[in-house]
């Protein structure tokens, strides 16, 4: 009887084992890397209007609050009704092609749809005022908007983004006075953070509950 | 230690053994029609279809903003607005909930008399109604779609022909009125047509109360009750806690007498009736009597108390020491009696009722009587005399104001015959239903959150109803109609209202002040009090009446009296004492069904007076022998797709003559089986002790009997380690001693917290999805047991069971003692719930929410998320309340306060038998219910340690029929 394995069937089984488990580990590595949380951030959307953090806010030096104006007292941070972009525009550019959409929808009492950066599951409830009220700044999640011409996104949005702060919330935590500036910086982190962790008396023991977000 | 803890029972088979089995045991998902093969092929599609499906990423979403801002609105933060909603007629305040302009979610409003802060069940399944996707949603003419515009036009030449007539053949039908604006209109029809006529039909109305208060004062009366100073209590058939006027209201003020530590002592109720209601359930003696025979009754109490009562038949024995106790009971009581007769007695019962309580000096302290809170029918205002009309040809023009009666007219008066004769039939109406699809025009009603009224409440309190959304679909409500039918000046809701409240409220502070609390100030009806007339005497029993058994029409404790049929909230909800639901099968007594060889289930036909109905029958405990029950609201044929072909129509049987009940019914077996859904077997704990008895003698011996004779008085040691606390312990006490077994809870959690309705074959599987079920436990004989309420949400235990066996984490433990799941955590594995002593999870075996329908979805409640097939889901306690709180408190640095957080369940509680909040606060509610010696843990002895507790029910007899 003929032998059922050549001499060399041990070397490419070897070789075929190799192969598999080669393939297997670059799939994985793959696979990582292209779902990891630290994904390239999200580049800016097509806008109906070609809107400018950077001018309305690095340049005119207007207030984050003054257009997203429920970010202190509610979970949505507010999107400006047409009538707030009118209140400057009506005056301002109004005739620039750029503006037209807005012009139009604003006269025409009809709805103007921007692209959403920022979104969240459904079944994640964040609330924008409660991080306001305990010292998240707005650039720990928005980024410097006020050097962005179109708005892109900085941050993930993964859930294990949102642990990476719940579980050590007193590096992120900045004075009151300094949620709206975009580019303010601790000069000792360490100190500070402890002790604004009890001055906003933040309660670290809940912070990771499921109950927080999730309900 | 009670002797009353043994011997509890849920259903007829339990009790007797005879059947094992508890919901209908069947496959899953059954696999229609595939073989092997084609299973796995399914199996490896899905599973690659699945692997792709998680390449995608989320949808990308549009932020969509205002062109204005609406005034006074921060995005995503709710408003509450007070309104008012009527039931049959009789105004219930509330606070509506608006999320981004949305009515999302119904609360009682602390000012107004009739809710004090709590609702029924109607008022919250009332946004379902607004948002239901069956509703009619545009003019027809004829079936066909037409325009305002072009219904004006008709209507206009209509207006000018009766203009010249004066009216004659113009007929107006609608529900019982409390509406001054509605009031006021109708009598500005009469004056520009004098000859037009105005019926009242409400199938459910209190034509007899009203009609006794004639008899025995002269003139027709409003009559109220003052539970709170009663310390005795007679209900003749008399359901109060259940009144569609003022139930929410009475169950506050009879509880609140009710309380075994309060200064007034505890109040006693004996209720003689012929089928179990709430009311019955909450007495401390129940005596099950036909309903033809509480008159005799009735009359012997009435001698026996000096009443110059009309001759009776002779007493049983039982019913004469009944009697005897009864009375001396009252005579000992005089001054803070009460005798309450129910709207199914006939008026000179409630005659009688009123010189009974006038003997026992009651008029003035536990009963008021006021003016007629509704506005009087005409004479001949009946619909009665509006269906010889119709036949008599004189019915030119019937104008339907929100009313059914091709439907829920009596069946002698062969309405729909007669609705052929009319000319011109304009219905208004919620939904194109049995009459809307008869009529000339068919028009659109605004929902009544949709449309600007006002209302009276029992007590005679006028509330004004605001508009929380424009109606969806183009409805004009029932003033505005009749606005056009006078040529008023004033056309639109808000100015007709406006109007008439001109006088009382005559700047726009004064309105504004009426709006936003909800009530308007001084405007209760002050009580009269007048001389009884000479009584006539009873009618004599009359020989027919007395023949064979007795059939009673009664509105169904769920969905009414069928206008609330398309209402999968209220079908689903498992009614008061039977726990049926999506049907109305007859009630009947255990020893006629013993008698007769029936079953629950079983088919049978209902002869009476030369028509029949084909119904199926469910053995009632509780149930007079010689009476059977039949619950109006089922069997329509056009309700819409929830609820068209469920149950059996009881109109079909009732008669305008006797509506309540009628006499020489014969019942015929026709074999077979009618498949009925009820839930009292359901997540049963396996004949523990659930619910904790005793009397007040019990009490009064050893506060803490409920707990006396348990194995560890307060907890046992346990091995597995304590949670370290946290900021809140969060706990709720519930007490039994308040539950009257409404319902309202159940209803209130399923609007708040998103929670589906699996329609009947699924209830039958035992998979209905409510996060708070409310047990009945019977106590004693079938032919006459105590009933026993018990409402289950999740008990949030320290050590829970259902945390060790959850394979994926889904359900955990939270650092204010929360017992949290995880909804996109979860993998459906059910371990949770098999390991759940109290059988508080529910598992979404298939898709029940509904996705498709945008006005549901509208509807939602946004703080809470949406679950998917395949995902299990408990009570929560509201954690979406309790965060927004937290929130709150901890942006301004504080702690939480008192009442900040109110559950669903336990904001709707008509009784407040729900206490929820901080335990570690020994200052909290919460804390000092879990004080109380009443206080006990639903099965202690398994040492989870549960956060809910319960206070157990206390009883009040009378020694001379119980000893105590």
């Amino acid at each position: 009887m003929a032998q059922l394995f050549s001499p060399s069937f041990g070397f490419l089984l070897r070789l075929g084992v190799l192969a598999a488990v080669l393939a297997a580990v670059t799939l994985v590595s793959a696979w990582r890397a292209l779902t990891s949380y630290r994904a390239a951030p999200l580049d800016a959307l097509e806008q109906p209007v070609p809107f400018s953090h950077k001018h309305h806010v690095g340049d005119d030096g207007i207030d984050c609050r003054y257009c997203h104006s429920s970010v202190e007292s509610a979970a949505f941070a507010g999107m400006p009704p047409l009538s707030t972009c009118m209140s400057c525009h009506s005056q301002l550019f109004t005739d620039q092609p750029a503006l037209a959409p807005l012009v139009d929808a604003y006269l025409a009492r009809a709805v103007l749809r921007w692209q959403r950066l920022y979104k969240l599951p459904d079944f994640a409830y964040f609330n924008h005022s409660i991080h306001i009220a305990k010292g998240i700044g707005c650039a720990s999640c928005h980024g410097a908007v006020d050097q962005m011409p179109l708005t892109w996104r900085v941050a993930p949005l993964t859930m294990r983004w949102c642990l990476d702060c719940h579980r050590e919330p007193a590096a992120h935590l900045r004075p009151a006075t300094e949620i709206f500036n975009l580019h303010w910086q601790p000069r000792d982190p360490s100190a500070l953070g402890a002790r604004l962790l009890s001055a906003y008396h933040i309660d670290t023991r809940r912070l990771t509950d499921c109950s927080v977000c999730h309900r | 230690m009670s002797s009353l803890r043994q011997g509890l029972w849920r259903s007829l088979e339990e009790r007797t053994g005879a059947d094992g089995v508890r919901p209908t045991a069947q496959p899953a998902a059954p696999l229609a029609g595939m073989d092997r093969r084609q299973f796995f092929e399914a199996l490896g599609a899905s599973l690659t279809l699945a692997g792709l499906a998680g390449c995608s990423r989320p949808p990308q979403g549009e932020i969509v903003p205002y062109v204005h801002a609406p005034l006074g609105q921060t995005d995503g933060l709710p408003r509450f607005f007070a309104s008012t909603l009527t039931r049959d007629g009789y105004a219930h305040g509330v606070l509506v909930e608006s999320t981004m302009g949305r009515p999302t979610k119904i609360e009682g409003n602390p000012h107004h008399p009739a809710s004090l802060g709590a609702t029924d069940i109607y008022a919250q399944a009332s946004v379902l109604q607004l948002w239901d996707p069956d509703r009619s949603q545009s003019v027809l003419h004829r079936g066909e779609p037409s325009t305002w515009d072009a219904f004006a036009a008709a209507l206009e030449s209509l207006a000018v022909r009766f203009a010249r007539s004066a009216g004659q053949g113009l007929h107006i039908l609608s529900g019982t009125v409390t509406s001054p604006t509605l009031a006021a209109q109708l009598d500005r029809v009469k004056l520009r047509y004098p000859r037009a006529r105005w019926h009242v039909h409400q199938p459910s109305g209190n034509d007899n109360a009203l009609a006794g208060a004639e008899l025995a004062f002269g003139q027709r009366l409003s009559t109220q009750l003052q539970l709170r100073r009663a310390e005795v209590i007679v209900g003749l058939d008399a359901d109060f806690l259940g009144d569609p006027a003022a139930g929410v209201r009475y169950a506050r003020d009879f509880v609140e007498a009710r309380s075994a530590t309060g200064s007034a002592g505890m109040s006693r109720l004996y209720v003689i009736e012929p089928t179990p209601s709430i009311t019955g359930a909450m007495a401390d003696h129940r005596l099950p009597m036909e309903s033809r025979r509480i008159a005799q009754f009735a009359c012997a109490l009435g001698r026996r108390l000096g009443v110059p009562a009309p001759g009776c038949a002779e007493l049983t024995p039982d019913e004469a020491r009944w009697l005897e106790a009864l009375a001396s009971d009252l005579q000992a009581h005089h001054g803070a009696a009460l005798v309450v007769t129910g709207a199914g007695q006939p008026a000179w019962m409630h005659a009688l009722g009123h010189a009974l309580n006038l003997a026992l000096a009651s008029h003035g302290a536990t009963l008021a009587c006021t003016e007629p809170v509704e506005k009087l029918a005409e004479v001949d205002g009946t619909l009665a005399s509006l269906a010889s009309a119709m036949h008599a040809g004189e019915v030119d023009t019937l104008l339907v104001l929100d009313a059914n009666p091709a439907y829920d007219a009596p069946a002698d008066l062969d309405f729909a015959r007669g609705l052929g004769r009319v000319a011109h039939l304009l219905h208004l109406g919620l939904y194109r239903d049995e009459t809307g699809v008869l009529a000339e025009w068919h028009l659109p009603q605004a929902h009544q959150l949709e449309s600007w009224s006002d209302g009276r409440a029992f007590d005679g309190t006028a509330s004004l109803a605001q508009p929380l959304i424009a109606p969806l679909y183009g409805g004009r409500s029932a003033h505005e109609l009749l606005a056009m039918l006078t040529r008023d000046e004033v056309t639109e809701g808000r100015a007709l209202v406006r109007r008439q409240w001109q006088r009382e409220l005559p700047d726009e502070r004064a309105w504004q002040a009426a709006l936003q609390s909800g009530v308007i100030a001084g405007s209760a009806f002050a009580p009269r009090s007048l001389p009884l007339r000479q009584l006539a005497p009873a009618p004599l029993p009359n020989a027919a009446d007395q023949k064979g058994l007795e059939l009673l029409f009664r509105s169904d404790p769920t969905v009414g009296d069928g206008r609330w049929s398309n209402n999968s909230w209220l079908q689903e909800l498992p009614k008061p004492l039977t726990q049926l639901t999506w049907d109305n099968p007859l009630l009947v007594s255990p020893a006629l069904a013993a008698r007769q060889s029936l079953a629950n289930g079983d088919r049978v036909e209902l002869r009476l007076q030369g028509r029949s109905l084909r119904a199926a029958v469910w053995i009632m405990p509780g149930q007079a022998e010689g009476s059977v029950t039949l619950h109006l609201g089922y069997g329509r044929r056009l309700a819409g797709r929830v609820g068209s072909g469920t149950g059996f129509n009881a109109y079909l049987l009732r008669s305008s003559q006797a509506p309540w009940s009628s006499a020489g019914l014969e019942l015929v077996s026709t074999g077979g089986s009618y498949p009925l859904a009820s839930t009292q077997r359901h997540f049963a704990m396996e004949g523990r002790e659930p619910v904790r008895v005793g009397t007040l003698g019990d009490y009064r011996r050893d506060p803490a009997f409920a707990t006396a004779g348990d194995e560890f008085p307060g907890a046992p040691p346990s091995l597995y380690p304590e949670y370290p606390p946290g900021e809140y312990a969060w706990g709720m006490s519930i007490d039994l001693n308040a539950c009257i077994g409404c319902k309202a809870c159940t209803i209130a959690c399923q609007a708040e917290n998103n929670i589906p309705t699996v329609g009947k074959e699924q209830v039958q599987r035992g998979r209905e999805m409510h996060w708070i079920r409310v047990d009945r436990y019977y106590e004693g004989a079938p032919e006459n047991p105590r009933s026993y309420s018990q409402p289950v949400p999740c008990m949030m235990c320290e050590h829970a069971p259902c945390e060790l066996v959850c394979p994926v984490g889904a359900t955990v433990h939270d650092a204010e003692g929360l017992n949290v799941q995880v909804y996109n955590r979860c993998v459906g594995t059910r371990f949770c719930s098999n390991n759940c002593p109290y059988k508080v999870r529910r598992f979404n075996f298939l898709q029940y929410l509904d996705r498709s329908a945008d006005t549901l979805k509208a509807q939602r409640n946004p703080d809470v998320s949406v679950r998917r097939r395949g995902v299990m889901e408990k009570c929560t306690y509201c954690i979406q309340r309790i965060e927004e709180a937290h929130i709150l408190a901890d942006r301004e640095n504080r702690r939480i306060g008192a009442g900040e957080v109110l559950t669903a369940c336990q904001a709707v509680c008509p009784t407040q038998a729900i206490r929820f909040g901080d335990c570690a606060d020994p200052a909290s509610a919460v804390a000092q219910a879990k004080r109380s010696p009443r206080n006990y843990l639903l099965l202690a002895e398994l040492n989870s340690r549960p956060r809910t507790s319960y206070l157990a029910r206390l009883r009040n007899p009378n020694p001379l029929l119980e000893e105590g």
